[in-house]
């Protein structure tokens, strides 16, 4: 059951994507109502600063340690036993 | 009463673990596994608040001291050697069994000792059993991997047992209690070093992740648990409030995920990202306010759970399908769906999804931060529940049960005793998310933090949110290459290998120039001197002596016969002599 209905989404990545979509927008609308007492700094009172923090953290992250892999760490699996 | 009920949990395990080829000859071993945890489990209730209290050689030795801080660890510690055990319950060898047990007991005699003695002995206990975790893979790396585990481990305890002797000559106290920042001395510093040689604080955190994926699949699963919070519980005992933790504790989280981020084998990205994990709790540590304190050891909760679940998860995988790397798996869906389903339970736990045990842990240690004023701090530790859900929550799951391309496997479902074994972690997963204070009550200080506020759940609707879109945008440039990445056991790795060429060339060449000339010129005049000095010895001097000479000859015959000179039975004899020991203490 779990399997069939698993495939049947995967088979729709158009549905995905724009539920997807629809729950980041929700998230959005969602930060206009969260109470904001407890701020530790300034970007707590911004709306959608962890939107931003998440996107571009996530993108650099993926970036640097990739390229950085790519660049210099990266060797062959048996790279010690040479 | 309480006293005569209850007995040392270390004990159980041990004399459990020694009885368990019995229970195996009468095929009782299954149910012996799950025995034997499940009464610790239930028995560390009982424990009263001191006990086993030892004189010996001058020292007061403390085996059992048991607070809230202590309790904590004991309770999750007991639970996971239950799920664990459960797990393992299909593996025939008792000797996997039993190192996994010892092991257990190691941890659970670091966390209850009183004393910096005692805390060493079951410390190196934790570090011998658990390398053969590694070992009874039995594969080539498995074994290389696991000296080379034991070799760092020995270093640390080494270092760790420089700061207990330099801190009895200097205080001529080894009560295991709170070390103040102010008063810290070169020994209190070289027992933290050894602690955090445990916890696997970079730039000494390179055996974990070179370790782990080479263990069995049911040694991982206890591994995973034991050894870094156990390092985590003795460093909130001893060095709460050190800045220092803090900021390294900041920098392991995000050295972690980094390293996941880019990792290919399914298992060294869980290895990878327990170093960022137990990052926070360091970090909690350092620290120190009461609140970082409880988030520390609710973090470490949360996280020995759903940590071993992912292992479980993945090590289900491997053990159904003999691969662990994202490159070579993909669309296992189908085939092992409730595999799939309790790993990913595993992952949106480790993230810190609303409802999940990782969002009522996780945030504590950060609003720990935020309310001390250090932000960046904050920042480090939020970035890196970024990546945590970018290489645990979404990479891992994603290749491994659906990905771009199918794998072609079509393995079974994982054993009925690890999906239950699975089962029960992932219910405590969401037991903990949807009932915080459970876990709450049992926090070493009253806890007054909420996990969900409106504005908190905001913040995470937006991180986890944000970081699955930046996953989709980059999904092409994230495919996992069957390669290694380096890190800094390079130095130990690559180190050794030259001192064995040094060993090899140029010493061996000098040795052997020598010993060329002492062959050809310097043996014969020796042997003649030897003839010589040999008769004299033999006719002369034991005619005089009554032939004592010839006497110890003949008993150095009998003695030889019980050296056999095999390192693993000299191993086996101190293990054992040190057990009896043990036992023989702790009982009395």
């Amino acid at each position: 059951m779990i399997v069939n209905f698993l495939t049947y989404l995967r088979e729709r990545p158009g549905l995905l994507k724009w539920s997807f979509l629809a729950y980041l927008a929700f998230a959005l609308v969602f930060d206009f109502f969260a109470d904001r007492h407890h701020a530790h700094f300034w970007g707590d009172h911004l709306v959608g600063f962890w939107a931003v923090f998440g996107l571009v953290g996530c993108l650099a992250m993926i970036v640097l340690c990739k390229g950085l892999s790519h660049v210099w760490l990266e060797r062959d699996k048996d790279h010690y036993d040479k | 009463m309480t006293s005569s009920i209850f007995m040392h949990p270390a004990t159980m395990f041990i004399i459990g673990a020694l009885l368990l080829p019995l229970a195996k000859k009468f095929k009782v071993q299954k149910i012996w596994l799950v025995l034997i945890p499940l009464v610790a489990f239930i028995q560390i209730q009982y424990l009263p608040e001191s006990f086993g209290k030892v004189e010996w050689l001058g020292f007061e030795l403390q085996f059992g001291r048991v607070d809230k801080l202590t309790m904590v660890f004991l309770h999750v510690f007991t639970l996971m050697a239950l799920i664990g055990s459960i797990f393992g319950l299909h593996v025939k060898e008792s000797g996997q069994h039993i190192a996994a047990w010892l092991y257990v007991a190691g941890s659970l005699g670091t966390t209850l000792a009183g004393d910096y003695l005692t805390v060493f002995i079951f410390w190196e206990l934790m570090a011998f059993a658990s390398v053969f975790l590694i070992w009874y893979r039995k594969r080539k790396k498995s074994i290389d991997a696991g000296y080379r585990y034991l070799l760092v481990h020995t270093f640390g305890g080494l270092i760790l047992l420089g700061g207990i002797f330099l801190r009895y000559q200097n205080v001529g106290d080894l009560t295991f209690e709170l070390i103040s920042v102010d008063n810290a001395t070169l020994a209190d510093y070289l027992i933290m070093i050894g602690f955090m040689l445990n916890a696997a604080v970079p730039p000494i955190h390179a055996w974990l992740p070179d370790a782990y994926p080479e263990a069995t699949v049911t040694g991982a699963v206890f591994m995973c648990a034991f050894t870094t919070k156990t390092a985590v519980y003795v460093l909130a005992r001893g060095f709460a409030g050190f800045q220092v933790l803090a900021i390294m504790g900041a920098i392991m989280t995000l050295y972690g995920v980094a390293y996941a981020v880019i990792e290919n084998d399914a298992r060294r990205i869980l290895a990878y990202h327990i170093v960022s994990q137990v990052g926070y709790m360091v970090c909690a540590v350092g620290i120190g306010t009461e609140m970082a304190i409880n988030g520390a050891s609710a973090h470490a909760y949360a996280h020995i759970l759903y940590k071993a679940l992912l292992f479980m998860g993945i090590g289900s995988v491997l053990e159904m399908t003999g691969r662990s790397k994202l490159s070579e798996l993909g669309g296992l869906y189908k085939y092992m769906p409730y595999t799939m389903i309790f790993t990913v339970i595993g992952g949106i736990a480790i993230s810190g999804f609303p409802l999940t045990s990782g969002f009522i842990s996780k945030s504590m240690i950060i609003a720990a931060a935020g309310n001390n004023h250090q932000l960046i701090i904050m920042g480090m530790l939020l970035l890196a529940a970024v990546g945590t859900f970018l290489s645990v929550g979404i990479k891992l799951p994603y290749y491994v049960f659906f990905g771009p391309k199918d794998s072609g496997l079509t393995p079974k479902e994982a054993p009925w005793n690890m999906q239950v074994a699975m089962g029960m972690a992932a219910f405590m997963c969401f037991f903990l998310g949807f009932y915080p204070d459970y876990l709450y009550d049992m926090l070493p200080y009253a806890v007054s933090y909420h996990p969900y506020t409106s504005y908190h759940l905001a913040e995470t609707f937006h991180i986890l949110g944000f970081t699955g879109l930046g996953f989709y945008l980059m999904v092409k440039y994230l495919k996992p290459h069957d390669v290694s990445n380096l890190d800094l056991d390079w130095f130990y790795r690559r180190g050794a290998d030259w001192f064995m060429w040094v060993a090899r060339k140029p010493v061996s060449a000098t040795n052997e120039w020598v010993s060329n000339i002492y062959q050809s010129v310097g043996l014969r005049l020796t042997m003649a001197l030897a003839r010589a000095v040999s008769w004299f010895d033999w006719e002369g001097i034991d005619w005089a002596l009554d032939g004592s000479a010839r006497g110890v000859v003949k008993g150095g015959e009998q003695v030889r016969q019980f050296q056999t000179g095999k390192l693993q039975h000299y191993i086996g004899a101190a293990v054992a002599l040190l057990f009896i020991v043990l036992i023989v203490v702790v009982l009395v």
